[in-house]
């Protein structure tokens, strides 16, 4: 079986008119940049267009980026200021996301492609926080959380925003470590 | 509270819940498709309007500034399609044309002698012109999403 070929490869055969390699870059890079764009809050109309228009940056840029090998971390950069610019013109007034894209761990643990990591992490908090991340991450109802853990129905928002903020702090001490 | 949601929604991402739609994908291998070998593109540039802002009639103007070439692009949007009312200045010579690109619809038109050309009826999303001159290596603007 073939070796895969690495990014700056990639990059280069696709500059060279391969098709082969740029579906290559797209099926690699792709989910990745979904998911930062969908991460910025962007629906999946928007979404579509943030990562449509990182492609089409790259299509500008094929012949000059300046490291080949971080062509990935270039998409999911790129697809992220694509999402920032399309929220500031959906959102006028929420300049918040500027604060987040820059500074939140979770952006750089999905630019690290560790999604891994983080429920890694998740998995070393404490009881409710592993179960109730766990919950709230397939999308379950506050009620059905509530039933889940045996808890007031009240308490379930408060002890997510506790979890997360657990789950922030243990984050950023890995991001420092490394 | 906003960051919340944010990491919660890195979460549901890390899960599996909210994989990436084919057609995304099946867009990003077309757009290979639109590459222009030896284009010199066109950056943004400041126009007597600010850039990308919306005129009175609900028009957007854009301006783009390569190879001595100045792009005016005034883009509307009606009836969920675009319409393209653009000029390129100077006029860049005799047997020029230029595609009004989409990732969807090239539409190809000559220039007039004032530099004027036109395109309507193209789907919302992103935007491109190319300016081909004889001779030349072809102007293309950077792409510009256009959205109701």
């Amino acid at each position: 079986m073939q070796e895969p070929r690495d990014p700056a490869e990639l990059l280069k055969a696709a500059a060279d008119d391969d098709q082969t390699a740029w579906d290559e870059l797209e099926s690699r890079f792709g989910p990745r940049m979904w998911a930062v764009a969908r991460v910025c809050g962007l629906t999946e109309a928007d979404a579509a267009d943030a990562v449509q228009g990182a492609w089409l940056r790259l299509l500008e840029h094929l012949h000059d980026i300046r490291e080949p090998s971080g062509v990935g971390a270039w998409l999911a950069t790129t697809t992220r200021r694509e999402a920032l610019l399309i929220l500031r013109k959906e959102l006028p007034r929420a300049p918040f996301f500027d604060v987040a894209l820059d500074s939140d761990p979770a952006a750089a643990v999905l630019e690290a492609d560790s999604s891994r990591i983080l429920w890694r992490t998740v998995s070393t908090l404490h009881e409710p926080c592993r179960t109730l991340l766990q919950l709230v991450a397939t999308d379950l109802g506050y009620q059905q959380v509530a039933l889940r853990l045996g808890v007031p129905l009240g308490s379930v928002g408060p002890t997510r925003t506790r979890c997360l903020e657990k789950l922030r702090t243990l984050i950023s001490s890995q991001e420092t470590v490394q | 509270m906003i960051n919340d949601e944010y990491f919660l929604a890195a979460l549901r991402l890390a899960a599996g819940n909210d994989p990436m739609p084919g057609h995304v994908s099946a867009a990003a291998r077309d757009a290979y498709g639109l590459r222009v070998p030896q284009a010199v593109t066109a950056a943004p540039a400041e126009c007597a309007a600010p850039h990308g802002v919306r005129g009175i009639d609900g028009c957007q103007l854009v301006r783009f500034v390569a190879a001595g070439l100045t792009f005016d692009l005034e883009v509307t949007v009606g009836d969920g399609l675009i319409d393209v009312a653009g000029q390129i200045v100077p006029h860049p010579g005799e047997g020029t044309h230029v595609d009004v690109r989409t990732p969807h619809l090239t539409l190809t038109r000559r220039l007039a002698r004032t530099g004027q050309f036109a395109a309507t009826g193209l789907p919302p999303g992103w935007l491109s012109v190319v300016c081909h001159r004889p001779g030349h290596a072809p102007v293309q603007t950077r792409w510009v999403r256009i959205r109701p």
